[in-house]
């Protein structure tokens, strides 16, 4: 590891003063959980460290503002995950933050975190990219927002200029029933990354479907087709649509799986999704 | 503290040490002391707390978050302190294993861990029990799947977690399997008592390599190259000099020449790389610092101008015509295999293979990958050679021969050289041998300081792992199912440095045809050298490969005959008596009792449910065949007993046994008993603690031990009582006499208490070595095995889902019945770990491409087998005290191999290549679209 300088604003402004001062190569921390492993082990070196968590205006909460849910970028897996419990709200979220690590890594590791370390594997990403979700994005200017779909750029790589700290991510609300999943396929069933992942959102109308780690930035598509909207399509038929929409994901081969495998896999975790969101759209159309 | 490392002349560094970074300060509450302290801003919470604060509690693992061997809680939250710097946690409220207990006043957690077995080497359960105390404060009732989910974040690699789980149940009072109970003094033997050393290490207070502190210590990193194999043309350390703390930066030029060498087998290994690096991680440059971080930050500043070249990663590259030699033949000289790679051409047999008739001949090729020990401990060192004595701190599991080499390494007298080996935590036959303990000895002769290094788990993948395999083998049955012939040739993937290669590679294969009647064998094996870490010693000691296809072999044959899996091992496998290998020692159990036990235990006869199929396998292993353990007991004044034995107490639970038996034969109360290990200059000689020996070993020089003091105590009473020696006798620990019959403990507290002397024993064991047998020495026992599964299999996944794992062994009596079951579900979960998911992975530059805990992965707690139920057979006709054999590698043997069987069974797909990963599977289902098992060949 080598040395580094760490300053813990208490303000926006300063933070961004700090980033200023540092330039390009100061580095933002939030849980800490991908920051501090690639710190050490030398993946990332920096001459600053500027940990957000004291930051008044970040500070862990989740609001319903407007149409939507604003999740603060200080808002732990754990704390996003018993909240949506509590509220029986976005299931699917609710899903993918329970999977991310373990307890101990949940306890620090942030939604904003997990979204701007840009992993290809990130578990929330394909969930926030496929209910439309947007990282709110302090700037000197003001405030700018963009979709989580399109803030990611590639692996690792975000649209985050310089001065510019993202300070929630804002998920609408619908407004009109909805059902989404998400799943994924991991080397165990203890603790892992995904070797590949998935997020549905079904709709009276629409489908959208977004994989994740089978490309450097998240897929999102949406069913032209109209077969899987129809919650009375064959299996087959399901199954040929989902297959065509996952032969569009370009996987690499690596340690996790190969990259036929990992195809094959988004048909699996595709049908698999698609029947469980299905099913909460059915409820939430019964509960209307 | 040794002559040897009592502290020189502090220099002026040690008054004001130099430090890295910028300094913050920090304010927080630490187990509810307020805490204020400067710290650099890059220092990790673990290393504050550990090196900041002096709690050695949590331990480092893995750093990366994936072990949770550093968890504490923040706030009442769990986190891995790994992750977290120490400045992050500016006024927050951090609680350690430290604040659970009050001392040896355990918490509930605490408590229950230790009284259900949930505790074997102790490195995981600091963090492992803040997991739990997390877990019990916020929901006490928490079910089973609740349990796992929030343990799932910490890795124990000696047990199966289910006496974790057990636990858990306790700490609520809920029902348990199992809980260790108070002895009854003389009947300590058999029971399931309290684990010797648990108290500490449930309270943080066991002190492993990782956290002695030694006066004046230094810090040492390893500089490494990211490739496997390469010619160093340069190295430049005048920036990692000019790092204030920079002690020195050690290099092949710093170093005698000839390049000093040693192993086990042969001196093969340099000390550090000269000239050429040959295996990914293989130092080429040493930093010594007043710090770690001073230390690590220097390392990456060594400047190596090198040239990658070919590194042979496999056996076929490195049995290929023209492939570079690994080894140069120099080092070889006189040996005739010196211009190839393969280090030793071994052959065994009986019968005639060619000639004999079968009805079925089956021919398959099996690979068994490498893979690492991932002891929950990595590996560390500490040596002080600054003056005319060497010590050597060091959780080795071969004290005494650690101790040999350094003294030939330095030619010192063996009394010179004092090692103390504090427990390792864990060991798997990966903490054997010496490692950079010379490295260590010349960097602290060069600044007369002591030296430390604490390998991370990266640099200790790097240094230990199994042999990977390919065996070639054809095997002929009878329409009947009967055994005819094995032919069996095996390759074993080795590193580049011989370690115990040559032994593994016998000691697997000699009795590679397995427990069974085999008329006709032929079995050729081959250490193969490469560019790859060295292999060593790892539970099983080659066995679990050449397992894996010979009990592949006899479930194609069932298949392929229509017999069932155990009907075949019951017409096959070798009962008490039987031969084994002709002319050897018979078998030694009744074996078929452990087939028929794991068969119930499964419910092999009972219906099985649509998509599920179920697999046997068995296994044995050779014990030791040669050897010396001595011990030492005093017997003191009031009674109470001190033993000293060599063993490495690293989990397996030796210290444990060794109490129990030496209550008993002195007829004191087990916690009357004490037990010291791990230093040379205090017990006498042992050979190793491996192949399952100590128990037996051990066990016996203690008995021995304590019958000498038997006699004594029999003159005692002789002299103080006036009786003659004819009218006494010693029978379960107590002294006969004419009018009574006493507790030896009560005794002499009574006679020697008088003059307040003690009598001391000594005892050995001893089986000389036999030079016309081809493994040096019979067999001193057998470890038997007996392996059964129930498994579904998610075919779109390739998903195998385990609903029932059995594993039986044949212990000939069990000294500690929680303890047989604790070895026995941690190898079989270990064996598990390599049967599905583990696997090291190199790249074309020889890289290891999965370093370290993220993409290694070993089994969690949420991996578990739905069930695991263990059984035993007690016949008590084992070699060792009570009729004791070792065990603690049986249900590592057939794992894969029953596994394979199960998946064949509820699928139909035949697996020939480990581990089988749902990648695997899915492939397999899908190459065959089998349904019936048509894929054997």
């Amino acid at each position: 590891m080598n040395p580094f300088d760490y300053v813990s604003p208490s303000h926006l402004p300063e933070a961004c003063e700090a980033m200023a001062l540092h330039g390009t190569d100061a580095l933002l921390l939030s849980g800490g959980t991908d920051l501090n492993v690639a710190l050490r082990h030398g993946h990332l070196t920096t001459p600053c460290v500027i940990d957000l968590k004291k930051v008044q205006e970040l500070k862990p909460s989740i609001d319903r503002d407007g149409g939507g849910l604003r999740i603060s970028a200080q808002t732990t897996m754990t704390a996003l995950g018993k909240y949506l419990t509590d509220h029986a709200l976005f299931p699917s979220l609710r899903d993918a933050a329970a999977v991310v690590g373990s307890i101990q890594i949940r306890n620090r590791a942030t939604l904003v975190g997990n979204i701007c370390n840009a992993s290809p594997a990130a578990d929330t990403v394909p969930v926030l990219s496929a209910m439309g979700a947007e990282v709110e994005i302090y700037t000197a200017d003001g405030t700018r927002t963009r979709l989580v779909e399109h803030f990611i750029e590639g692996n690792r790589k975000i649209d985050l200029g310089p001065g510019e700290i993202v300070t929630a991510v804002r998920i609408p609300l619908p407004d009109h029933p909805r059902g989404c999943a998400f799943d994924r396929i991991t080397r165990r069933r203890g603790v892992d990354l995904a070797t590949c992942n998935i997020a549905v959102t079904v709709s009276p109308d629409e489908v959208v479907v977004a994989f994740g780690a089978v490309t450097p930035r998240p897929l999102v598509l949406r069913d032209q087709s109209g077969v899987l909207t129809s919650s009375d399509a064959s299996a087959e038929d399901r199954a040929k649509v989902i297959d065509a929409l996952a032969s569009q994901a370009a996987p690499i081969t690596d340690v996790r799986a190969s990259a036929d495998y990992r195809t094959a896999m988004l048909s699996v975790i595709g049908e698999r999704a698609l029947e469980l969101a299905h099913k909460r759209l059915a409820k939430a159309l019964a509960d209307v | 503290m040794s002559d040897a490392s009592k502290s020189q002349s502090m220099p002026d560094t040690m008054a004001n040490p130099p430090r890295l970074g910028t300094a913050k300060s920090i304010k927080l509450v630490v187990n509810g002391q307020p805490v204020a302290s400067e710290v650099a801003a890059h220092t990790s919470l673990l290393d504050f707390l550990r090196d900041g604060l002096n709690l050695k509690g949590a331990k480092e693992c893995c750093a990366v978050g994936e072990c949770g061997a550093c968890t504490v809680l923040i706030n009442g939250e769990p986190v891995n302190s790994c992750l977290m710097l120490a400045v992050e946690a500016q006024n927050a409220r951090v609680e350690t294993v430290e604040g659970l207990s009050n001392g040896n006043q355990l918490s509930t957690v605490q408590h229950a861990f230790l009284n259900c077995g949930g505790v074997q080497c102790g490195f995981c359960i600091p963090g492992m029990v803040m997991s739990a105390e997390a877990l019990h404060r916020e929901n006490p009732e928490a079910d089973d799947a609740e349990v796992r989910e929030a343990l799932s974040g910490n890795l124990c690699r000696c047990g199966g977690y289910n006496r974790m789980f057990d636990a858990m149940r306790d700490a609520s009072n809920r029902e348990v399997h199992c809980k260790t109970s108070e002895p009854v003094t003389g009947s300590a033997v058999g029971a399931d008592v309290t684990r010797l050393g648990g108290v500490e290490r449930v309270n943080g207070s066991q002190a492993f390599v990782a956290d002695l502190d030694i006066a004046g210590m230094t810090h040492l990193k390893l500089v490494t190259l990211d490739v496997g194999r390469a010619r160093i043309k340069r190295i430049d350390a005048t920036k990692a000099l000019a790092v204030p703390g920079v002690l020195a930066v050690i290099t092949a030029d710093d170093l005698p020449k000839p390049m000093p060498r040693f192993g086990a087998e042969r001196q093969d290994r340099p000390v550090i790389a000269e000239g050429e690096t040959k295996f990914h991680g293989e130092p080429v440059a040493a930093v010594v610092a007043e710090a770690k971080d001073i230390a690590a930050h220097a390392a990456g500043l060594v400047e190596v101008d090198y040239e990658a070249l070919e590194a042979l990663t496999s056996i076929d590259a490195a049995l290929e015509a023209g492939a570079p030699l690994v080894q140069d033949p120099e080092l070889r000289s006189g040996d005739p295999l010196a211009d190839t790679n393969v280090l030793k051409d071994l052959n065994y047999g009986w019968g005639d293979v060619d000639g004999a008739k079968s009805d079925v001949v089956i021919e398959n090729t099996y690979t068994f990958p490498m893979v690492t020990h991932f002891a929950i401990e990595p590996h560390g060192f500490i040596v002080d050679a600054s003056g005319e004595k060497m010590t050597v701190w060091s959780p080795v599991q071969h004290p005494f021969l650690l101790q040999k080499i350094m003294a030939g390494l330095f030619d010192m007298p063996l009394s010179d050289v004092h090692v103390l080996s504090p427990d390792p935590g864990g060991g798997f036959g990966g903490k054997q041998m010496p490692k950079f303990e010379p490295l260590l000895a010349f960097a602290s002769r060069r600044i007369g300081r002591p030296v430390r290094l604490i390998l991370t788990l990266e640099e200790t993948f790097q240094a230990v792992r199994r042999a990977a395999a390919t065996v070639h083998i054809r095997s002929g049955f009878t329409n009947d199912g009967d055994l005819v012939f094995h032919d069996i040739a095996s390759d074993y993937l080795i590193g580049a440095y011989a370690d115990v290669a040559t032994r593994v590679t016998q000691k697997g294969n000699y009795l590679g045809c397995g427990p069974y009647r085999v008329p006709n064998a032929r079995i050729k094996a081959r250490p193969v050298l490469s560019h790859t870490t060295p292999s060593c010693a790892f539970r099983g000691f080659g066995t679990p490969q050449v397992n894996w296809a010979v009990e592949s072999q006899i479930n194609a044959a069932a298949r392929q005959l229509g017999i069932d899996g155990l009907d075949i091992r019951r017409r096959n496998v070798s009962d008490k008596g039987d031969q084994v290998v002709p002319g050897d020692v018979p078998a030694d159990g009744h074996w078929l009792q452990s087939l028929e036990k794991a068969a119930d235990l499964l419910g092999w006869d009972t219906p099985v449910a649509p998509n599920r199929g179920r697999g046997i396998a068995v296994g044995i292993k050779s014990g030791a065949t040669t050897g010396l353990s001595n011990s030492t007991v005093r017997l003191l004044a009031d009674g109470s007993v001190m033993v000293f034995a060599g063993t490495s107490d690293m989990g397996q639970g030796a210290r444990t046994i060794f109490a129990q038996l030496a209550a008993d034969l002195l007829g004191a109360p087990y916690e009357r008993v004490s037990v010291t290990m791990g230093d040379t200059a205090v017990v006498p000689f042992d050979l190793q603690t491996s192949a399952s020996r100590s128990t037996v070993f051990m066990g016996n020089a203690i008995t021995r031990a304590c019958e000498d003091i038997h006699a004594q105590v029999i003159e005692l009473a002789c002299e103080t009582l006036g009786v003659s020696d004819t009218d006494v006798r010693i029978e379960d620990g107590h002294i006969i006499l004419p009018d009574r019959r006493q507790p030896i403990f009560g005794f002499v507290q009574q006679s020697l208490g008088k003059w307040n002397g003690e009598l001391i024993g000594n005892g050995r064991m001893r089986k000389p070595t036999d030079k016309d047998h081809p493994l040096g020495g019979s067999p001193a026992f057998f470890e038997f095995n007996c392996t059964a599964f129930e498994v579904e299999v998610d075919r779109s996944t390739g998903e195998i889902i385990i609903h029932k794992h059995v594993t039986v062994g044949d212990v000939g009596k069990a000294l500690n019945p929680l303890q047989v079951e604790m070895q026995d579900e941690g190898a079989a979960i270990m064996g598990l770990g390599h049967s599905i998911y583990e696997q090291i992975l190199t790249d074309d530059m020889g890289r290891i491409r999965n370093l370290g805990a993220i993409d290694y992965r070993i089994m969690t707690t949420k991996d578990m087998p739905a069930e695991l139920k263990t059984g035993m057979i007690e016949n008590e006709d084992g070699p060792g005290p009570k009729g004791a054999k070792g065990v603690s590698e049986g249900a590592i043997l057939c794992t894969a191999p029953a596994l394979a069987a199960a998946v064949a069974d509820a699928t139909g797909a035949v697996t020939r290549d480990l581990p089988l990963t749902p990648e695997r599977v899915w492939r397999t289902l899908n190459n065959s679209n089998a349904q019936t098992g048509g894929q054997d060949a």
